[in-house]
């Protein structure tokens, strides 16, 4: 350390974001926090992998299927195994119908969609059902009611509980910024209606908007469900980025760009957004743990996709209906929702003390 | 200060028409109608016939579009009149918003104050301590309860109190031979059953409060007045409470006002675990039952509280804080 005091140095100083992820790494607890959304994302990515009944490669006939992509995509599956009228047992009917097929299988053969029956793999008894399933060596975190696993469940459910995050915080931050921008920048009338619109969504209460429009569709999906919640939970967000382009738009380099003769359009997004960015970041990240706390809710409510949707709260919402006997069903998937906001508010909070310029004086 | 209040007031009034013309359109194009979700109906031998449905329609003005209908809803909303639930046997509504309102309460304002009571303290401790171990370990466990979603902490305490150790009461308000009991059983067998459900509401609070009491303290104890008090001579504990408290409590005040929404709105998640009777439960039935001057009513009941609160903590704020002036 002596010597670097004594040595000039001329690397060039560090852009913002540099800056703020240099102090964002300082922070421990935002770190752990950040690995294990980091690990989440890996297990999501993986699911099929982990937990499934279908294999992840296998040779059939002749050539190479990855059925395993039907778990992400049901149109991923290869129609040859429905016309040969597998049922979605894989491992007898591999044998059955071709005996030179081979597969490369998931960890743990238990499927999220469906219970394991008596001697689909190697004799292995079927998944016990009702209030017996609890967790064992083939069941590791037990089985509900109709003898679903719980730990291929909870596998598959980081998918939804991660995209459930991303895109209702992604349509709110677009729904959010664009509303904030304009409010803030063009000011005038558009604020005043603009800002009209904001504190009226503000005070609808929330879940009879929720609820109004899930029962509006027939068919309720994951992906309805993160529209409608993308689409009631952008006025922090507006409200937030408004205030700051109304400060940012006073700066000299806004003067600047107009003087240059920069569109509207491009001073709002190019030059005054991203010098917004860091401030909108923080309440984002909240609210990303906001939504998965609202489709976890709804689907414990009930009105979430309905089952088998292997969503942690659906989990949650089996459990509450025999909790004297089925303890597995609601411990497991409870801690599961439990961390992941716990991530999500600590990066959160870390990303605001990183970004903050007034903190990080004050940690000086 | 009365031109302010006056044009809040009226902008405030907008709103309330605006979101309940809102919501009023988004229930009414729900699918499903009072008279068709009603379990009785799904039986095919109590089925009513077409004329019968028809009839019933235009008793409750269901036949009219959704516009009218709002308009008579206000009309008679001047009147002080919220009309009669459909799903539940014609009954006023403000009656049956009256019997719940007990129950909420019991819940809420316990747990507001609980709140109040246990998170100056812990603020104040917090900041007085701030850096020892024992403060990091307190304010760990806080920002953990904080990020603890209510229901999941709803269902982990069933699980512990009420089916592992049996020491309190699953679900309910009250237990079946509560008329049986004598006055101070009754009360007694309340407290036994709102333990959980207090706890549950009090502790994302608590949390919430004391982090947000510290930082605030965090802030003011950095001022050089504080510095001045100090090297005046006055007593420690004095600094914190009389000096630097006093000017914390301004952003604690302006939150007292955005917490009067939730004092009456429940938690329909908490009431529902804890089949709770109260207007959380009350709004999730008559949202499920399509009981649209029951749906409204509540609507009603929630946004005048929230706009209130809002005009209360920007009030209180200019009450508390003499730099700020409405005039």
């Amino acid at each position: 350390m002596d010597t670097d005091r004594t040595t000039i140095k001329d690397s060039p100083s560090r852009g913002f974001w540099a800056e703020a992820w240099l102090r964002f790494r300082q922070r421990k607890m935002a770190m752990m926090a950040l690995y294990y959304i980091g690990f989440l994302c890996l297990i999501a990515l993986l699911s099929p992998a982990i937990a499934g009944t279908k294999p992840i490669v296998c040779r059939y006939k002749g050539t190479l299927y990855f059925p395993a992509m039907g778990y992400f995509n049901r149109r991923w599956e290869k129609p040859v195994f429905q016309r040969d009228r597998f049922y979605r047992i894989y491992p007898t009917n591999l044998q059955k119908n071709d005996p030179n097929s081979w597969a490369v299988w998931p960890l743990v053969y238990q499927d999220p969609y469906r219970r394991v029956r008596d001697g689909e793999w190697d004799d292995r008894p079927g998944n016990p059902t009702g209030t017996d399933g609890q967790p064992s060596r083939r069941n590791l975190l037990g089985t509900n009611q109709q003898g679903f696993d719980v730990f291929a469940q909870m596998v598959h459910g980081t998918r939804i509980a991660l995209t459930v995050g991303f895109v209702s915080m992604g349509i709110a931050a677009t729904i959010g910024v664009f509303v904030g921008s304009l409010a803030g920048y063009l000011g005038g009338w558009t604020d005043v209606l603009l800002s009209r619109l904001i504190e009226l969504v503000m005070c609808i209460p929330a879940l009879v908007l929720i609820l109004a429009l899930i029962a509006i569709i027939d068919e309720v999906t994951t992906w309805h469900l993160m529209a409608i919640i993308g689409c009631t939970s952008w006025t922090g967000i507006a409200r937030l980025t408004r205030a700051e382009f109304m400060k940012l738009k006073q700066l000299e380099f806004v003067a600047a760009a107009q003087a240059m003769g920069a569109s509207h359009w491009r001073i709002m997004f190019r030059h005054i957004l991203r010098n917004a960015l860091a401030p909108i970041l923080v309440p984002i990240s909240f609210g990303i743990a906001a939504a998965i706390l609202i489709e976890s809710g709804l689907s414990f409510l009930g009105f979430g996709a309905p089952p088998p949707n292997p969503s942690w709260g659906t989990l949650l919402s089996s459990g509450r209906a025999t909790i004297e006997q089925t303890w597995w069903l609601i411990v497991f998937p409870g801690a599961a929702i439990f961390l992941t906001v716990l991530a999500y508010n600590l990066i959160g909070e870390g990303l605001q003390e990183a970004t903050d310029p007034r903190l990080r004086q004050a940690g000086q | 200060m009365l031109n302010y209040l006056v044009r809040r007031l009226l902008i405030a009034f907008v709103t309330l028409l605006l979101v309940t013309f809102v919501i009023f359109g988004l229930v009414r194009n729900m699918p499903g109608t009072p008279l068709t979700t009603d379990p009785a109906m799904m039986d095919p031998s109590k089925q009513i016939s077409p004329e019968d449905l028809r009839r019933l329609e235009k008793l409750y003005g269901l036949d009219k579009p959704w516009y009218e209908s709002y308009f008579i809803w206000i009309g008679n909303l001047a009147r002080f009149d919220l009309g009669r639930s459909i799903a539940q046997n014609n009954r006023p509504v403000i009656g049956l918003i009256g019997e719940r309102v007990g129950a909420t309460l019991t819940l809420s304002a316990t747990s507001l104050v609980l709140t109040y009571l246990l998170s100056i303290p812990l603020g104040l401790w917090t900041t007085v301590h701030s850096g020892s171990v024992r403060e990091r370990t307190l304010s760990t466990v806080l920002y953990m309860l904080y990020s603890l979603p209510s229901f999941v902490a709803a269902l982990f305490l069933q699980i512990l109190l009420a089916v592992k150790l049996g020491w309190l009461p699953l679900l309910g308000m009250v237990s079946d031979d509560y008329a049986s009991l004598s006055g101070l059983g009754k009360a007694w067998d309340i407290f036994c059953h709102a333990l959980m459900p207090v706890a549950c509401f009090t502790y994302g609070s608590l949390a919430y409060y004391t982090r947000f009491i510290h930082s605030n303290m965090q802030e003011v104890i950095r001022q050089d007045y504080i510095r001045t008090a100090r090297a005046k001579g006055v007593p420690p504990r004095r600094v914190i409470a009389h000096h630097a408290f006093r000017n914390a409590l301004i952003p604690l005040v302006t939150l007292i006002g955005l917490t009067l929404p939730a004092l009456l709105s429940g938690a329909v998640i908490l009431e529902r675990i804890f089949t709770w009777p109260g207007m959380g439960s009350l709004f999730f039935e008559s949202i499920s039952q399509r009981d649209y001057p029951v749906i409204m009513g509540l609507t009603l009941v929630f946004s005048i509280l929230t706009l209130l609160g809002q005009l209360l903590a920007d009030l209180l704020y200019a009450v508390v804080d003499p730099r700020v002036s409405y005039s």
